[in-house]
């Protein structure tokens, strides 16, 4: 077995040109042949429902389950009334597992509503819902506050509320005094949020007991943490908790940690001997999991006559719950977005009576974005310059905040190449210039986004087989980005056999630990440990480091020379992990708590960049935005698995649409929570909003930054879609969106 | 949920018979998306349903007569967006179905039982904690001074504002359509303008049909003005999503572009479909053009009452209503 740094092989890697390998599992999945979490049915298996808080905040004075336990085939009913015998798992961003560090149905009091109450446990799902409605609650209420500006909020500095390094605000400079020196300045307010991630598949899964071994299906983004969180829970060893989940019908965040579910559902197994399972309804996931919070954010731009920055104060206040503090990077982009000599950030958490908030995709970069490229549109017409030659000519150099390198930067390669492609040079640059016939208003937009490039320990194990299969064992997760068929193809194209001759086992903590799969790094870090283990494989199989590979004739022959292995296989272990990572990183990876490294490395800083220019139209009837064409170009070091990749970049640009014009979380302040909790009234895009949508890449792979090449995707590709959108908005109307969605309203 | 008896009779008196024989409170069940829907929320709890969705009696629809066109109430709200005399001679009643819901809906859902869908408010839909006086009577109303971007601008009052979410009904109202009724004491026709109520002070009860009537048949006299009708629906997205305003028009025009016939319902807006005679008589006799329809849309609105985040579809609505005449105008021309 290897443990090494990634930096520990520096040569550029052989990696063959890169075919365009379809989606690994794309037909189980469209047959309904893959088996998510839920779909898993043991015998005798029990169903379960929560019953949730309908009061805002107080404490639960009554709780009737009398008329509840008397409905046929109601087992269990679980509430604080009961001693569930768990722990609190702790928040997932104070070394814990948690969304939150609030674990439900331990005491009486309720911080929200939604927050659950009861548990019903029956043998049909048909009793367990019967069940559920019919549990009475009674609460003694208090006042709450669920929007930034409500009396009873509490708003705190993050610098001193979370003391850490990197959550300090960014300073660079003089960027007060340069802003008031500056000739041209931009002042504006912009807001987002809140939003839920929605993904299709709920939440829920399967708990059950081996003997004294729980094992759970469900799908997560963090198979370690469940493993290691409900070990804490039920005060057992984490070995006798086994995660199984190969596929993840969409995260987004939603899932990157454990759920408050999960340790009652496996109590109730273990109390009733049974299997149980729970799939929360989707009204319940709105107030179950996380979400993305409002932000607020006001962005200063000081400029010369040209446009040229010479100064940025970004401004964010972030709304949080009243237990944790979702740490905010907001600032981790804008600061670094473009060759700006005088920052200033300043991050304010304002804590609602809400569930914890936290990661949606592009947490704070998506919203960051939003405000500073809004900001950088305004900006433009201020200075008369055309937006994209308005950023080409900020582009920066090195690291602004710490002088080092970037790993690399094409921002400007995203940019040219997107506006060749859209066609970016025949734009009028005055807005409302874009007509056509029928009265309809064209505009035309663009703009940039930045995503950190992050690293996290992983374990990838590499199985030779006489046959002459490989079977690859490594920590990630399958959430739909495509991680599996860049591994299989990695696996593949370095030892020159097919694809289908690798078989990619994710999701499985029987196999290998896990780290989080969020913050795009999936790819990047699993694909380095993989590399590495090529690298430990071709060694045991006595084969040179690079060229094609007769994966059955190796093995023979390793298993003639090295007769203690058994001749049916051999095996490969590597350990990866960040550039500069202290060995505790894979100690937190193995016991399930996040530990990622990046984008400050010991030599250089590493970010993603995209540019995506989009085209709207306005109906000057009915002025509803659509999107009828977007191009994105990314810079994502070299390019795994371009058909899984492109399809990211494609998804996030819905996302994009949907963030842009119509997603919006409903709150009403008389009752808490959120209101339009389902998916007719939580709008997300339909294949009718979306137009054409041109992905492309710039490719050239960042072997700086590692072996492999590899930067990151899957976030990146949602940063700048909105505000793309919203200067469009205004390239075709002359209004200027400074709050999202854009709805029909905003334009009448 | 809660638990319920299920019965699925074989024929219309069958039907009739085990719905009398159920009692009080029985639930017809056709495509069921909204009343399992609601079910499913405990927002209604019927101990009994009885399913009428393989009755034959409810089976057919018929566009080729030469008095009336003829859908029995069990024909799929799919089935008659895709018939091709419909879209032909009717393009707003086929639109009218074909901008509702989804496909996947439009292949469960009848055109009767979507005559009866109920309100989309989500303090209705969303149970405790909202006070809603539709749902539970008494007990208030969540949407007046709440979130109420998509609640009813015309026929609401101090209990209710939750607005009437169909379109087809909308666009058949346009037409003067009628229903033919079946229950224990025989059968009665009825016109669509007679079935849907306003909340007053009893938002529970939404339409004029007792407990134990079933709707067999919808009735559309025909009328030249088919041709030249559109339903216009606006939303916010393009699809699977209820209406912010929308217009069923209908126009003859004769000499000059001088409008002869014209037929104006609005949805999305009001509390019941909503026809509006004032808007039809603005343009009797008018030459069709942007003004016109402008203050037909504006006499369609005038007595239109917003809340707190409404009002903008008062201009929404009589821009809709401008847009509809302007494309029932072009296609009456061909």
């Amino acid at each position: 077995m290897t443990d090494t740094e990634e930096s520990g092989d520096r040569t550029a890697h052989p990696w063959p040109p890169v075919e365009r390998t379809p989606r690994v599992g794309a037909r189980e999945k469209v047959t309904g042949a893959a088996r998510y979490g839920a779909d898993h049915a043991p015998p005798g298996l029990a169903y379960a429902i929560p019953v949730v808080a309908t009061a805002g905040k107080g404490r639960i004075t009554g709780l009737d389950t009398a008329e509840a336990a008397a409905v046929p085939g109601v087992l269990l009913i679980l509430s604080h009334l009961d001693d569930l015998g768990i722990a609190p798992a702790g928040y997932v961003m104070a070394d814990g597992y948690a969304f939150q560090s609030l674990q439900p149905l331990l005491d009486d009091r309720i911080a929200y509503r939604g927050q659950p109450i009861a548990l019903v446990v029956a043998d049909t799902l048909v009793a367990a819902v019967h069940a559920a409605g019919l549990v009475r609650a009674a609460y003694d209420e208090e006042p709450f506050a669920v929007e930034l500006d409500a009396a009873g909020t509490e708003t705190v500095l993050q610098e001193e509320a979370l003391p850490l390094p990197f959550l300090a605000d960014v300073v660079v400079g003089d960027a007060d005094g340069a802003y008031e020196r500056s000739p041209l300045r931009v002042d504006a307010v912009y807001e987002t949020g809140p939003q839920h991630q929605v993904p299709m598949e709920l939440i829920g899964g399967v708990a059950e007991w081996h003997g004294d071994t729980l094992v759970v299906h469900e799908g997560t983004q963090s198979a370690g943490a469940l493993r290691g969180g409900l070990a804490r829970q039920l005060g057992i060893d984490p070995d006798r908790v086994q995660v199984i989940t190969p596929y993840v019908g969409g995260g987004f965040g939603q899932k990157n940690s454990l759920q408050p579910h999960l340790a009652p559902l496996a109590v109730a197994a273990r109390r009733l001997g049974r299997p149980v399972k729970l799939v929360l309804p989707r009204a319940h996931t709105f107030h179950a999991a996380s979400f993305r919070p409002v932000s607020r954010h006001r962005v200063r731009l000081g400029a010369d006559r040209s446009g040229r920055l010479l100064a940025a104060i970004h401004e964010v206040d972030q709304q949080a719950s009243r237990r944790d503090l979702l740490p905010a990077t907001y600032t981790e982009i804008t600061s670094r977005l473009y060759g700006i000599s005088s920052f200033r950030g300043r991050q304010r958490h304002v804590r609602t009576d809400v569930q914890t908030p936290g990661y949606m995709r592009a947490p704070f970069e998506h919203p960051a974005a939003f405000a500073l490229e809004s900001a950088l549109d305004e900006l433009a017409c201020a200075a008369g310059r055309d937006p994209v030659e308005l950023r080409l000519s900020n582009d920066a150099g090195a690291d602004p905040v710490t002088g080092k390198p970037f790993s690399s930067r094409h921002l400007a390669a995203c940019l040219r190449r997107g506006a060749e492609l859209f066609g970016w040079a025949e734009r009028p640059p005055d807005p409302g210039s874009m007509r056509e016939t029928d009265g309809t208003l064209v505009g035309w937009g663009v703009a940039a986004g930045a995503y950190p490039v992050m690293t996290v320990p992983v374990l990838a194990r590499l199985r030779a087989r006489a046959d002459g299969r490989v079977l690859a064992e490594v920590g990630g997760h399958e959430m739909g980005q495509g991680i599996t068929t860049a591994l299989a193809r990695a696996v593949a194209g370095d030892l020159g056999i097919g694809v289908d001759r690798v078989d990619v086992v994710v999701g499985d903590t029987r196999v290998v630990p896990h780290h989080l799969t969020a913050g795009a790094w999936g790819t990047n870090s699993t694909l380095l440990a993989v590399h590495a283990a090529l690298l430990e494989l071709r060694a045991r199989l006595g084969v040179p480091r690079e060229g094609p590979v007769d994966v059955a004739a190796a093995v023979a022959a390793a298993g003639r020379s090295a007769p203690e292995q058994d001749g049916a296989e051999v095996v490969a272990e590597a350990l990866t992990k960040g550039p500069g990572q202290p060995p505790e990183a894979v100690d937190r990876m193995r016991a399930g708590l996040v530990a990622p490294a990046g984008p400050e490395y010991p030599g250089h800083v590493a970010f993603s960049f995209i540019a995506h220019f989009a085209e709207v139209r306005v109906a000057p009837a009915a002025p509803r935005v659509r999107v009828s064409r977007v191009v994105s170009v990314a810079d994502c070091g070299r390019v795994a698995s371009p058909v899984t990749a492109e399809a990211q970049v494609r998804g996030a640009v819905v996302w994009g649409i949907g963030a842009a014009l119509s997603e919006h979380s409903e709150v009403d302040p008389r009752f808490g929570g959120f209101v339009n909790a389902d998916l007719a009234d939580y709008v997300i895009p339909v294949n009718a909003d979306v137009g054409r949508i041109e992905v492309a890449f710039v490719g050239e792979p960042d072997f700086t930054l590692n072996p492999t090449g590899v930067k990151t995707l899957g976030e990146v590709a949602l940063v700048g879609v909105a505000p793309a959108i919203a200067n469009a908005v205004f390239h075709a109307t002359g209004r200027r969106p400074r709050s999202l969605p854009i709805r029909v309203e905003d334009l009448l | 949920m809660r638990p319920y008896t299920y019965t699925a009779p074989a024929t219309l008196e069958e039907a009739v018979r085990a719905l009398s024989e159920a009692g009080p409170g029985t639930k017809v069940l056709a495509g069921g998306t909204t009343l399992f829907d609601l079910m499913k929320l405990d927002i209604e709890t019927p101990p009994a349903v009885v399913d009428i969705r393989a009755l034959p009696e409810l089976a057919g629809i018929d566009t080729a007569g030469p008095r009336e066109l003829t859908f029995g109430a069990g024909a799929l709200m799919a089935d008659v967006a895709a018939d091709p005399l419909l879209r032909r001679d009717y393009p707003a009643l086929a639109e009218s179905l074909a901008k509702a819901a989804s496909q996947q809906l439009r292949n469960m859902a009848t055109v009767g039982g979507n005559l009866l869908q109920r309100t989309r408010c989500t303090y209705f839909r969303g149970g405790p904690p909202f006070p809603c006086n539709k749902r539970l009577p008494g007990s208030g109303c969540a949407a007046i001074g709440g979130l109420d971007r998509g609640h009813a601008l015309l026929g609401g009052g101090d209990a209710c504002v939750a607005t009437y979410p169909g379109d087809w009904a909308v666009a058949l109202i346009a037409f003067d359509a009628v229903l033919d009724v079946t229950g224990p004491r025989g059968t009665r026709t009825l016109p669509l303008a007679g079935l849907h109520v306003e909340p007053g002070e009893r938002p529970d009860r939404e339409h004029t049909l007792a407990w134990d009537e079933i709707v067999t048949r919808i009735r559309v006299p025909v009328t030249a003005a088919g041709r030249g009708s559109t339903y216009h629906k606006v939303r916010d997205r393009e699809s699977y999503a209820f209406a912010l305003a929308s217009a069923a028009v209908a126009v003859t025009l004769g000499e000059g572009g001088a409008v002869e016939e014209c037929r104006v319902a609005v949805g999305g807006v009001a509390t019941r479909p909503w026809r509006c005679p004032s808007a039809e008589e603005e343009l009797a006799g008018a030459v069709l053009d942007r003004r016109s329809a402008r203050r037909a849309g504006a006499a369609a609105f005038a007595g239109a009452r917003a809340g707190t985040h409404n009002a903008f579809r008062i201009e929404l609505g009589i821009r809709t209503v401008a847009e509809a005449l302007r494309i029932a105008g072009e296609r009456a021309l061909r």
